[in-house]
């Protein structure tokens, strides 16, 4: 029998009421406490070096089970972040700019791959990576780019109810940029860390 | 002399003091437009006295007082480009004093 058969077997057993030994069988196994489509809101904090956008992180998640261990986790998140103009041109005529950690906006939709281990205790760890593009936006200077970042990160899941678990996560963001202007390609290098809700389908 | 030159390096230029510009909107306050006391245009700040300015810039009274880049020598000035020099200016706070800044040649 598959171990997605058994995970179904698992929630029916919940959702009939036998609540007290599905969670009991959860610390054993890996999807049992996961349903096979989830989706999730977040809220958090991005930070980002030169030309990554930090600020406030909004996100919306969609999770789609592929095996025993991993789902399709797609997210759409926007970033809001401060700071006025801080762009100029140099005096070789070069465009230099000096951006701080929580500048800049951003609107990005990712692709990746969350595996889930094996409980500890209240919480599940897991581990997350893939590829996203956005629109990167530095309004005061009117600096706009379409970046390609790189995602890993990890977190914590924790379930609170049948359908519900909450989720606080850290990822790291590495990629590249393409601006216009004399900008051209900048690097991306930015951190986050939020926490949501996760609701099962 | 080797203190003042890196203080006229290319790393003191910014937004603030120092950035190239054809309006305001290139600098954070002020932009003494492109002419020949200011080739390429120079981003300053208005001032009364030099503590308004970064450490390697002096509050000459000049425009009714901006902040420039302090020299010696006009070779300190070269790295804000061709038709600079260094030229001696009232001091905004005590136009009796005279100081060196950078200026259009």
């Amino acid at each position: 029998m598959s171990r997605r058969v058994i995970t179904t077997l698992a929630l029916v057993a919940i959702v009939g009421g036998a609540s007290a030994t599905a969670r009991a069988d959860t610390t054993t196994a890996v999807t049992a406490d996961l349903e096979d489509q989830v989706v999730g809101a977040e809220v958090g904090l991005a930070g980002g070096l030169g030309r990554t956008p930090g600020g406030l992180r909004v996100a919306g998640r969609y999770l789609y089970q592929l095996s025993d261990q991993d789902w399709f986790d797609g997210s759409a998140s926007f970033t809001y972040g401060s700071g006025g103009a801080e762009c100029f041109r140099d005096r070789m005529n070069e465009l230099a700019c000096d951006h701080g950690v929580l500048d800049g906006s951003a609107v990005e939709i990712t692709a990746t791959v969350r595996r889930m281990f094996p409980a500890r205790g209240a919480f599940r760890p897991f581990a997350r990576a893939g590829l996203g593009v956005g629109v990167v936006r530095f309004n005061d200077d009117d600096l706009t780019g379409l970046a390609f970042p790189l995602h890993l990160g990890g977190g914590l899941r924790a379930r609170v109810s049948p359908r519900v678990a909450i989720v606080a996560q850290a990822e790291l963001v590495v990629g590249l940029a393409v601006f216009g202007d004399d900008l051209g390609v900048e690097s991306q290098l930015g951190m986050a860390v939020t926490a949501g809700a996760e609701f099962g389908l | 002399m080797i203190v003042l030159v890196a203080a006229c390096g290319d790393d003191g230029v910014s937004r603030a003091v120092g950035a190239r510009c054809d309006t305001e909107r290139d600098c954070d306050e002020r932009c003494l437009a492109p002419s020949t006391a200011y080739p390429d245009g120079f981003c300053s700040l208005s001032c009364e006295s030099s503590d308004a300015c970064p450490s390697d810039a002096t509050c000459a009274d000049v425009e009714g007082g901006v902040c420039l880049f302090s020299c010696v020598f006009p070779e300190d000035c070269a790295f804000l480009g061709p038709g600079w020099t260094c030229r001696e200016q009232d001091l905004r706070v005590d136009p009796s004093r005279k100081v060196k800044v950078c200026l259009g040649a």
